[in-house]
């Protein structure tokens, strides 16, 4: 069975939010440090 | 990163998930954004702010605000020390289950091996019922594990979670590759993926999604003033507040993969469907996942310690987060040694939880942690916005965190926490209340429930007067 088109949304949502935001927040974090 | 550890235990792995699943699925997605947004990431900022500012813990940070307020930095601690008294009985029982998945100790029937064997449940919490000796053996070596770790204080902690927060996680990772190549998974994927958008519609899933930010957070515990108050003076608050947010719930989301995929596999090879065998809690630890685990293949012991492994490095530093905060507390305010005090709470923890080490354990763990962690953590939270917001100059904390941070925050974080987290909490409160008077709470009598739940909040409140009261030796 694949997934369903509407959970492979969710998934890409899901992760955007929470990994893309973390990974935004961790690169403005480290780019301070280095200034 | 010791806040992200202490954010991050037990409920991102067996609470999350189901919150997704019974929530319509990916739907669940877009309030729990809502509320991280609108209620986990300004309190986590007010938290930072405040143990920054005041350079202290909660009690001295509220004494900072108005010496009237120290209590409302006791309360917090008192009920995270209740609550660790609990938490770190379910640790045990992880201890006691990473120790039985070396012979699948559980056998064909993990269900009644865990409420019968494990457990000597008992058919009411007023019957007692016997000791189960190897959760006092498991309580023991955890209490013990927890001294050790927080006696020396803030530093020990830094190094002991450069283990138990990368670690789990890589167990995560690997469970998850387990899980997803087993078959069945997809299917139990698509359950904690697939988006049913009418429950947006629905109060329960806005309820369900602030709830689980609330308590998943470590917010409203004293924690986060805790930690924050040992950060450097030039630290980004700000951004440290949000990554913990987003690393706490980051893990949530990868935890659902986990998981559900081990339910659709559990599924599959049971001939029934995901929803039958789809649960949360002590239910998914010791019952389901044990059950999946002994119809894997190969290498079932292998997968069964890892995952107890995984429960336990990320619940310890949950543990000892919500006991550090206490002797910190009381070393703010009087001279007396740290490892002294840490060792008598301790004690005191480990005596107090034997009475969940009974045959009626699990009944006293289900009402204590209905009140403690449902009414207490909500009301500490809208004190925390309403003394902040309306007894103090609130602007001064945001000054502060936008002098030391490069991520500022504007006078939207005002706004949030003045006005609209207080509605929101109340609206929690109003809720659950509500819901525990016209619906009771499991079946449980009231005297159980009063013991168990309402007496120990109580406790909990009036104690931090005592605390207050009680003449310290040093100006907080």
């Amino acid at each position: 069975m694949s997934l369903p088109l509407s959970a492979i949304g969710m998934l890409i949502f899901g992760a955007v939010v929470l990994y893309g935001g973390l990974a935004y927040f961790i690169y403005r974090a480290m780019k301070s440090k280095k200034e | 990163m010791a806040a992200v550890g202490s954010a991050v235990g037990l409920g991102n792995i067996w609470r999350f998930p189901y919150m997704c699943y019974k929530h319509g699925g990916g739907a669940f997605f877009i309030p729990f954004f809502i509320a991280i947004f609108t209620l986990g990431i300004p309190l986590m900022i007010l938290e930072f702010t405040l143990g920054h500012w005041s350079r202290g813990g909660a009690p001295k940070a509220f004494a900072k605000i108005g010496k009237k307020w120290e209590w409302l930095g006791w309360w917090p601690l008192l009920v995270e020390f209740i609550t660790v008294i609990y938490y770190s009985v379910i640790m045990a029982w992880c201890f006691d289950y990473m120790i039985y998945s070396l012979d699948l100790r559980w056998g064909a029937n993990a269900e009644s091996f865990f409420i019968s064997d494990f457990l000597g449940l008992t058919n009411a919490p007023e019957i007692l019922g016997s000791i189960r000796w190897p959760v006092v053996f498991g309580l023991i070596c955890i209490w013990l594990l927890i001294y050790l770790i927080i006696r020396k204080g803030v530093k020990n902690i830094g190094k002991v979670v450069l283990i138990t927060v990368p670690v789990p996680t890589i167990l995560l990772i690997i469970l998850t590759i387990r899980g997803l190549t087993l078959p069945g998974a997809m299917e139990g994927i698509a359950y904690y993926l697939t988006p049913d958008f009418s429950h947006l519609l629905n109060a329960e899933i806005w309820l369900a999604a602030y709830s689980q930010v609330l308590w998943s957070f470590s917010l409203a515990g004293g924690i986060m003033i805790t930690y924050a108050s040992f950060l450097p003076k030039k630290s980004d608050i700000n951004n440290n507040a949000i990554i913990t947010c987003l690393a706490d719930a980051g893990t949530s989301f990868f935890a659902g993969f986990a998981v559900f995929s081990v339910i659709g596999y559990l599924a599959f090879s049971m001939g029934v469907g995901v929803s039958e065998v789809a649960t949360v809690g002590p239910e998914l630890a010791f019952i389901a996942y044990p059950t999946a685990v002994t119809l894997l293949p190969f290498a079932a012991a292998f997968f069964g310690i890892i995952f107890f492994i995984a429960l336990l490095t990320f619940g310890i530093d949950s543990a000892f987060s919500m006991v550090e905060p206490l002797p910190v507390g009381i070393t703010d305010k009087w001279n007396v040694s740290k490892e002294k005090v840490t060792g008598i709470i301790c004690l005191i923890g480990l005596g107090a939880g034997l009475i969940y080490t009974t045959g009626s354990g699990l009944h006293w763990l289900s009402i204590t942690d209905n009140f403690l962690a449902t009414y207490g953590l909500a009301l500490i939270a809208l004190f925390e916005c309403v003394v902040v917001g309306y007894m103090f100059n609130i602007s001064r904390l945001r000054k502060h965190a936008n002098d030391v941070s490069e991520v500022k925050i504007g006078r939207w974080w005002e706004i949030l926490i003045k006005y609209v987290n207080p509605v929101i909490l109340i609206g929690l409160f109003i809720i659950f209340t509500y819901e525990n008077i016209t619906k009771g709470y499991e079946g449980y009598s009231t005297f159980a429930l009063l013991i168990g739940g309402i007496v120990l909040a109580l406790v909990a409140f009036l104690m931090s007067f005592v605390f207050m009261k009680i003449k310290g030796d040093k100006t907080v």
